[in-house]
C-alpha cells in the first residue's frame, strides 16, 4: 500500500511537471508580451514544415550583422546578448553585442552566433525568433505575400517582437503596417 | 482460434486431473498445483491482442490529435487554443492516474494509457509553441518532449513508453546532428539512452521471453548503430574502428548465454552484429578508404582528445571484456570467426596507416569469415548457415567485380568457381541428409 502511495505521489509530480512545461512556456511568453518593450525588426529576403508543429514562415532579419573587436573569439552557436536601439523610422537596430548579460537598463535579446569572419571583424547573428506559425491553409499564401513584399522595395516587411529580460516573443508579422494574417484573409476572400 | 483451443485444453486438462485424483495417482494438493501452474501460464497470453490493439488505438488517436492541432486553427482565440492544448494532456494524465490506482495489473490499461499520454504531452507542447511562436528547432522540441516523458516507462511499468522514448531520442540525435544545418552536438542522447537501460534490465528480469523484450532487443542496437556516427568530427577514419568494435560487441551480446538459444529473429544483437561487421568489411575491401588513410596526417594532440578515439576505446574495451568473459571457459577451437574480427581489424587499421597491405588483409578477413561459416554450416548440417557463408563470399566476389585492376579472366574465373561452390555444397549436404534418413 505504501509503495502504491509513493508511486502515485511520484506520478502526480511527473504529471505536474508535464503540465508545468507548457504552462511555463505560456507564462514566459505572456510576461514578455505584457510587460516587454515592442520592437519592429525589419525582415530580409522563404513554406517550411515541422512534422509535429505544422506550417510556419521562416523569418530572416535584415539587421543581423555587426562589427566586433577582433581580439575576442566568437564561436558558432555561442549565446550572445544583442543590445538594441531604434533607428529614426522606428525599426530595431543592433546597438552592440556582448558575451555577458548587460547589467544596465538597456533592452537586449538573447541570440546565437551564426558565424564570425576574422577578415572584416563581422559577427553574424541567429535570432531565436525565426518561426511564425500559420494555419495550414494560409501558410503557403502568406509565404507568397511575404516574399513578394520582400522583392517590392516600396514595401516594408517587419516582425513585431516583444522583448523582456533578454527573452523575445513574436506578436505578429506585418507588411506596411498590415498583419500578414489579415492580408492573406482578405486576399482569400477577394478570390472567392 | 488459439484462445478457443486453449479453453478446450484447460477443460479437458481439469477433467483429466480430476480423474487422476480420483484414481489416487496424484494427491489433491498436486492437482491444485498443476491447475494453478496452467492458470498462471495462461494469464498474459490471453489478453495479448487487447494489448496490441489498445496500444495501436492509443498511438493512432495520439498522433491524430497531433496532426489536428498542427493545423493551427486561426478561427479560435488564443485562449481557446490554449485550453485545447491542455485537454488531451489532462485526459491522458487522468487515464494514467486511474490506471495506477485501479488497474495497475492490467497491461492493456497501462500500455495504452501511457501511449496516449506520451503523445498528448508532445501535442500540448507543440500547440503552445505554435500559439506563441516559441523559438527552437525540431530537435530542441523533441528533447523537451522526451525529457518530460522519460519517467513514464518506470512509473507506469510501460514498455511502450520505453520504446517510444528510445525512438524519440534517436530522432532527436539524428535531427540535431545529421539533418539540420548547421549541425549541433547531441551528447544528451547517450545520457538519455543510459537512463533507459535499467528499465530494459527490469524487463529482462521479469520476462525475458516477452514480445516487448524482443522489440527492445532490436530497437536498442539499431538506435546505437544509427547514432554512433554523430561522433564523427575531424578524425572520421577512426569511426570505422568504433563501428567494427560496436558490431563485434553486439555480436558477442547476441552470443552470450542470455541470447544464444534465442531464435535468430528474436536476437537483434546477433543479426545486426554479423551483418554490420560483414557489410563494413566489404565496404572497406575497396582501396579508396586505405588510400585516403595513408595520406591522412593525424595530429597526435588532436586525436587524443577526439570523441572518435573515446568511442573507439570504450567500445573496443567493452567488446574485449565481453569476449574475455565468454571465452575464458571455452576451448579455442569453438571460436566464432566474427567474434574476433574487431581485434584483427584494429591491427589491420594500424598496418593500413603505413602500408597498402591492409586491403589484402581485409579481403582475406571477409574470405575467412565466409569460409569458416560454410564449414560451420557443414558441421552443424545447417543449410541456412552454409548458404550465409556462400553469400558472404559471393558479396566479396561482386565487390571485386567492380575493381578494374583485376583482369576480366580472373573475375570470370572467380564468379564461375563461386557459382559451382553453391551447387556442390548444397547438393552435397542434401545428399548427406538423404543418406542419413
Amino acid at each position: 500500500m505504501n509503495n502504491k502511495k509513493l508511486l502515485l505521489i511520484v506520478f502526480i509530480l511527473v504529471a505536474l511537471w508535464q503540465l508545468y512545461i507548457p504552462a511555463k512556456m505560456i507564462y514566459d511568453s505572456e510576461k514578455t508580451l505584457f510587460a516587454g518593450k515592442e520592437y519592429k525588426f525589419k525582415t530580409a529576403p522563404i513554406d517550411p514544415n515541422d512534422p509535429f508543429r505544422g506550417k510556419y514562415i521562416a523569418l530572416r532579419y535584415e539587421d543581423n550583422l555587426t562589427q566586433v573587436q577582433n581580439d575576442e573569439n566568437w564561436t558558432r552557436n555561442e549565446t550572445i546578448y544583442i543590445i538594441l536601439s531604434t533607428d529614426k523610422d522606428g525599426y530595431a537596430r543592433i546597438h552592440s553585442v556582448s558575451k555577458s548579460k548587460p547589467e544596465d537598463n538597456s533592452d537586449f535579446v538573447k541570440a546565437k552566433v551564426s558565424y564570425h569572419s576574422n577578415d572584416n571583424k563581422n559577427v553574424n547573428i541567429d535570432y531565436p525568433f525565426n518561426r511564425f506559425y500559420m494555419e495550414e491553409s494560409k501558410a503557403p499564401a502568406a509565404e507568397k505575400v511575404y516574399s513578394e513584399s520582400l522583392a517590392d522595395t516600396t514595401k516594408v516587411a517587419y516582425a513585431l517582437i516583444y522583448i523582456k529580460d533578454g527573452e523575445a516573443v513574436i506578436k505578429d508579422v506585418l507588411i506596411d503596417g498590415v498583419s500578414i494574417k489579415e492580408m492573406v484573409k482578405s486576399q482569400q476572400k477577394n478570390r472567392k | 482460434m488459439k484462445g478457443v483451443n486453449n479453453k478446450f485444453a484447460t477443460m479437458s486438462l481439469s477433467k483429466d486431473i480430476q480423474e487422476l485424483v480420483e484414481s489416487d495417482i496424484i494427491s489433491q494438493d498436486t492437482a491444485d498445483k498443476i491447475q494453478m501452474y496452467y492458470q498462471s501460464k495462461k494469464g498474459p497470453s490471453q489478453n495479448r491482442l487487447f494489448v496490441v490493439f489498445g496500444i495501436l488505438g492509443a498511438i493512432l488517436v495520439g498522433l491524430g490529435i497531433f496532426l489536428i492541432l498542427a493545423h493551427n486553427w486561426d478561427n479560435f482565440s488564443k485562449f481557446t487554443k490554449t485550453i485545447l492544448a491542455f485537454v488531451p494532456l489532462i485526459t491522458g494524465q487522468i487515464l494514467c492516474g486511474f490506471t495506477l490506482m485501479k488497474k495497475r495489473d492490467n497491461i492493456t490499461w497501462r500500455e495504452s494509457g501511457t501511449a496516449f499520454l506520451f503523445f498528448a504531452v508532445g501535442a500540448s507542447i507543440s500547440l503552445i509553441s505554435q500559439i506563441y511562436n516559441i523559438p527552437g528547432d525540431l530537435s530542441s522540441f523533441l528533447l523537451t518532449w522526451m525529457l518530460v516523458c522519460f519517467p513514464l516507462s518506470y512509473l507506469m511499468k510501460s514498455s511502450i513508453a520505453s520504446l517510444l522514448f528510445i525512438t524519440g531520442i534517436t530522432y532527436y540525435a539524428v535531427e540535431a546532428s545529421y539533418w539540420s544545418h548547421p549541425t549541433s552536438d547531441s551528447y544528451n542522447y547517450w545520457i538519455l539512452l543510459l537512463l533507459t537501460l535499467p528499465y530494459y534490465y527490469l524487463l529482462y528480469k521479469k520476462n525475458p521471453e516477452a514480445n516487448f523484450m524482443i522489440i527492445h532487443n532490436w530497437l536498442i542496437p539499431l538506435s546505437v548503430i544509427i547514432t554512433l556516427g554523430i561522433l564523427a568530427q575531424n578524425a572520421k577514419e577512426l569511426m570505422y574502428i568504433a563501428y567494427i568494435s560496436l558490431f563485434g560487441f553486439f555480436y558477442l551480446i547476441g552470443n552470450s548465454t542470455v541470447f544464444k538459444e534465442k531464435k535468430l529473429i528474436n536476437n537483434g544483437y546477433r543479426v545486426l552484429g554479423s551483418i554490420g561487421t560483414i557489410s563494413l568489411l566489404l565496404a572497406l575491401s575497396f582501396d579508396w578508404f586505405w588510400n585516403k588513410l595513408r595520406k591522412q596526417d593525424f595530429q597526435f594532440n588532436e586525436i587524443i582528445r577526439s570523441p572518435e578515439l573515446i568511442a573507439v576505446v570504450i567500445l573496443s574495451l567493452l567488446a574485449f571484456g565481453l569476449l574475455y568473459m565468454q571465452r575464458r571457459k571455452k576451448p579455442f577451437v569453438d571460436i566464432d570467426p566474427i567474434e574476433l574480427i574487431f581485434i584483427l581489424f584494429i591491427i589491420t587499421f594500424i598496418i593500413g596507416l603505413y602500408s597498402p597491405l591492409s586491403i589484402v588483409l581485409v579481403n582475406l578477413l571477409v574470405f575467412l569469415i565466409g569460409l569458416m561459416t560454410i564449414l560451420k554450416g557443414a558441421k552443424l548440417d545447417h543449410l541456412g548457415v552454409l548458404n550465409f557463408g556462400l553469400i558472404i563470399i559471393t558479396a566479396l566476389v561482386v565487390c571485386r567485380f567492380f575493381d578494374t585492376d583485376l583482369s576480366f579472366v580472373t573475375r570470370g574465373i572467380l564468379f564461375v568457381s563461386v557459382g559451382i561452390g553453391f551447387f556442390v555444397t548444397n547438393f552435397w549436404m542434401l545428399k548427406k541428409r538423404k543418406a542419413n534418413e
